[in-house]
């Protein structure tokens, strides 16, 4: 029977497949503890593998902290158990899906999952309980519809997101899809951001007044906007940089009013640049975009940025994108057709009224799949699948409200989608209303998370629901967004919600009561353009008639028209604070237990379970990872000396030496090519010819013969192969890769203790870690 | 046929009455007292997906739900790693584990008597596309391995099996027996 690598290899694209095969030889190595777990987890989390809650192989089920007894005690990263079920994260780039991508989403949710899609902040899609063997073949089935996991995770360019009615939106200046997808693939493995010490968030936005896009909160946000020059239209963007929730919200700051298309990519490679090459590396809570931009001053970080422009080396897909926007088009599937208003029942009508926006394209809309709590079952986005080939084709999105949306319908096949819809049980009205809560994985899966953000929003959005369903919320309230992390580090994006709450702990007695923190005042609107001021915190279980109290205050209280951010503003935070403090006592222990545990999770409260996320990853310096695949290539290589494969075996060998040289040679070059001819030149000079690459414990016997390996190899043009030469090759260059690695540890110990010797001579502490953010 | 991630679920009779988040506790109490074999790890609340896995029970070996897919509430087990034995062996190992929890889930207080198991509904799939795609040639080399199995389960009482043929959706059939059977008479049958 052929494995999934086997069926597959002709369906997925080939750069793809060898890095998932490379991915796989990783685990394998790791398996028998032939990598070190700092640099396997970093690994793995650029492949979007991501741990999850109790992978240290430690919980508390409410009684006793219990080790979980692991079939293996070995680990896929720093305390990380190996068996221990893993998150996997999976990029969408624009949110962007057609049917055979949720068709094969629904099969690997299934099979290697819990039969459960769940739809993120930022348009990705997750699965919880996922094993690290079934990664690789996981990932295959994604590359043969086009989908990569690539840099989902880690300190990497995450997803790129853009406004999910990019193309059909009223207000946008025009459809920015075929840029972020230019950006997404154009960033995605780019040397430029493969060294960076935090991730990196990119955002487009069509328009500054909608919300969809968020570019308020990313490093890189474009807003796009046309010009006029020498009587034609010019397209390009409004740059934003620097923005950022956490536990400290930074807005994005306008980097330049106007930058034309064709500078969009060079502009972005050149932030990456600064970005790695000046961004804190060690202390995790400082090493966001944000905090650099922050140190250096808006002024210098700029000027940085601009002279790193002129100096990047010239790149024709900076341009040749362009191409591909002119092509671009995305369009109905169905011929339109306007709805007979005669015949519509209330329910419908209901649906219609919150989940259906109508295109700048006549006779089309947009409805929205309203997912509760982001999640959907693998049957329900199979059939969906479906109704999208039926309805709309490719034209499917996830939303950063963790909703799905199908576009192009044609607005007479309304009735007949929404009972498609109901037969799915996915024809949930309130799509961007108060009941379609948004909330983090919080303490369900996620290590970092303190409180049940989800237990808390599946109970509000049911008590909402009942509540619209019976008699109606007034529409002033309707309209509020509440959104909820299980801790401050803001996946949930509480910050941009009119109520928004974070997860807290607070002792009470000597026992730990779960509390949510509360923002009230953010804005949605506008990119996400106002963040929410902090007020108090309240005890987990009392949300609910707190959310009563302060929608009932407001409804009261407002002016006519005013809404929830200028009523906030307007009562001032001492009359907030009183609601919040309404509602913050918590009854002892002894006579009432319920406040001692959180929502849909009865065990007593603790906070012992978060253990260190792996949100930052390590930092593992691009030299790490080039080593680490020379040793995986010359792996390659023994196997072809094994297959009697001489002549590969030779070349595979070689080549092993030339990444290792080119790994170390970047460490002083960063813009090396890939060019052998270049590589052993720069390696010569810079090692060989200065002695450094010669390890002062290899003595006599060794000298400058480990670099010679290559220098050797290289010089040899005509070479003639054979089987003894390849074996003698492939014995050298795994001496060549260790002397490498020899020099790379004795460099980055000098490299310790000059810091060391400095601290001492000056007396400068180490920072501590002040903060962790998203 | 080499298959070993799979599930049984045994089907309830009238669970709809039965509160889903009641299961949250119950679950809970099982993971501290390892109420059944194997590696309890955690308790995944679904039941704000209509028709999904409900409320789970994930363990390292394998899940457990009371799981409503299709509107059918049932008590499933399936597996996520390499079993023992031969195929029928197998099956019977993954419908013991099934057994062993449904059998405790309806003796659970908390319940109150509500989750009624007729134990002669059950399905079997397969969560394996690659080795068991939704075929007629994968069923047909499934099926004598869940002969075996079904003749041991059910001990010469009548069954039959129906093949769910959506090619789109895992390899699965649903076997009907003739009568109920005690859910402890079944487990001694597998054991």
């Amino acid at each position: 029977m052929a494995s999934w690598r086997e069926r597959l290899t002709d369906r997925m694209p080939v750069d793809l497949a060898r890095e998932i095969d490379v991915y796989e030889g990783q685990i394998e190595l790791k398996k028998h503890a032939k990598i070190e777990d700092k640099l396997f987890g970093e690994a793995r989390l650029r492949r979007g593998a991501y741990g999850q809650r109790y992978d240290n192989g430690q919980r508390h089920d409410g009684i006793t902290h219990r080790s979980l007894p692991f079939p293996t005690q070995a680990t896929k990263g720093t305390e990380t158990t190996w068996d221990a079920p893993g998150m996997q994260r999976i990029k969408i780039p624009f949110g962007g899906l057609n049917p055979n991508q949720m068709d094969v989403l629904a099969d690997v949710a299934e099979e290697y999952s819990d039969a459960i899609c769940h739809i993120t902040t930022r348009q990705d899609v997750q699965l919880h309980y996922v094993h690290i063997e079934d990664t690789p073949d996981l990932m295959r089935r994604l590359a043969s519809v086009g989908i990569t996991t690539r840099e989902a995770c880690g300190n990497s360019v995450r997803n790129v997101t853009a406004c999910s009615l990019a193309g059909v939106c009223r207000c946008e200046a025009f459809d920015t899809t075929p840029y972020a997808k230019a950006m997404a693939y154009h960033l995605l493995g780019h040397p430029d951001t493969q060294d960076m010490g935090r991730k990196f968030k990119v955002a487009f936005s069509g328009c500054k007044t909608s919300s969809c896009g968020l570019t308020n909160i990313h490093d890189l946000g474009f807003l796009a906007k046309t010009w006029q020059s020498n009587g034609t239209t010019r397209r390009g963007f409004e740059v934003v940089i620097g923005g950022g929730l956490g536990a400290v919200p930074y807005d994005a700051k306008l980097f330049d009013a106007t930058v034309p298309e064709e500078e969009i990519l060079p502009l972005a490679q050149a932030v990456c640049r600064v970005f790695a090459r000046l961004g804190e590396k060690r202390n995790r809570g400082r090493a966001r975009l944000k905090f650099l931009v922050e140190k250096l001053g808006f002024d210098e970080f700029r000027r940085l940025v601009l002279e790193e422009r002129k100096v990047l080396p010239s790149d024709p897909r900076w341009t040749d994108y362009l191409k591909d926007v002119e092509r671009y088009h995305e369009g109905p599937s169905k011929a339109s057709a306007s709805l007979d208003e005669a015949k519509l029942d209330p329910a419908f009508q209901a649906w219609r009224a919150t989940n259906v926006y109508a295109q700048r394209q006549p006779g089309y809309v947009v409805a929205t799949v309203t997912l509760p709590l982001g999640d959907l079952t693998s049957w329900q986005l199979r059939q969906l699948a479906d109704v999208a080939r039926k309805y709309v084709g490719d034209c499917v999105r996830t939303t950063v409200e963790q909703n799905l949306v199908l576009r192009w319908v044609s607005e007479a096949d309304l009735p007949a989608l929404y009972g498609e819809l109901q037969r799915l049980d996915l024809a949930l009205g309130g799509a961007g209303k108060i009941e379609d809560v948004v909330a983090c994985p919080g303490t369900d899966t996620c290590k970092l998370g303190i409180a049940a953000s989800r237990g808390l929003a599946a109970v509000l959005h049911e008590s909402l629901v009942e509540r619209q369903n019976n008699g109606g919320i007034d529409p002033a309230v309707r309209d509020l967004h509440i959104k909820m992390s299980g801790c401050f580090n803001s996946c949930g994006q509480h910050h941009l919600a009119d109520i928004g709450f974070y997860g807290v702990s607070r002792k009470i007695g000597g026992a730990t009561v779960p509390h949510f923190r509360v923002l009230m005042g953010g804005e949605w609107e506008n990119n996400g353009a106002t963040y929410g001021l902090t007020i108090g915190a309240v005890p987990s279980k009392r949300i609910p008639e707190f959310i009563d109290h302060v929608t009932q205050r407001y409804l009261s209280g407002r002016q006519p028209g005013e809404r929830f951010k200028d009523y906030c503003a307007r009562i001032g935070k001492k009359a907030l604070k009183e609601m919040v403090d309404a509602y913050s006592a918590v009854p002892p222990y002894a006579l009432d237990r319920t406040l001692y545990s959180d929502w849909r999770d009865p065990r007593e409260f603790t906070i012992s379970d978060i253990t260190t996320g792996e949100c930052a990853g390590e930092v593992v310096p691009q030299v790490e990872f080039d080593l680490q695949a020379a040793e995986q290539r010359n792996f390659e290589a023994q196997v072809h000396l094994e297959q009697n494969e001489f002549q590969k075996a030779d070349e595979t060998a070689y080549h092993s030496m030339l990444i290792a040289a080119r790994g170390l040679v970047r460490t002083q070059l960063w813009d090396l090519s890939e060019d052998p001819e270049r590589i052993v030149s720069e390696f010569k000079t810079r090692f060989y010819d200065t002695q450094l690459f010669q390890s002062p414990d290899a003595g006599q016997y060794a000298g400058g013969k480990f670099a010679l390996y290559l220098l050797n190899r290289h010089a040899d043009k005509n070479r003639a192969f054979s089987a003894e030469k390849a074996r003698h090759l492939v014995e050298e260059a795994q001496l060549f890769i260790e002397a490498a690695y020899g020099y790379y540890q004795r460099m980055s110990e000098q490299q310790a203790q000059a810091k060391a010797l400095s601290k001492a001579s000056f007396g400068v502490a180490a920072p501590a870690d002040a903060e962790a953010t998203t | 046929m080499d298959l070993h991630k799979f599930g049984i679920k045994f089907f309830a009779a009238g669970a709809e009455r039965i509160d889903i988040l009641k299961l949250i506790p119950i679950y809970h109490r099982w993971i501290q007292q390892s109420a059944l074999e194997g590696l309890l790890i955690d308790v995944a609340d679904y039941s704000h997906v209509p028709a999904g896995p409900g409320v789970m029970l994930i363990a390292h070996e394998g899940n457990y739900a009371l799981d409503e897919t299709g509107h059918e509430r049932g008590v499933v087990y399936y597996s996520k790693h390499r079993l023992e034995g031969e195929l029928s062996e197998r099956l019977a190992h993954v419908a013991r584990k099934a057994l062993q929890a449904a059998e405790l889930m309806r003796g659970d207080t908390e319940l109150e008597g509500a989750l009624k198991l007729p134990g002669n509904r059950l399905q079997f799939f397969a969560n394996d596309r690659l080795v068991a795609p939704n075929t007629e040639v994968a069923y047909a080399a499934i099926e004598p391995a869940l002969k075996v199995f079904l003749d041991r389960l059910y001990a010469g009482a009548r069954y039959t099996c129906v093949h769910e043929p959506d090619s789109k959706e895992r390899l699965a059939v649903r076997v009907q027996a003739d009568g109920e059977v005690a859910l402890p008479t079944l487990i001694a049958r597998l054991t």
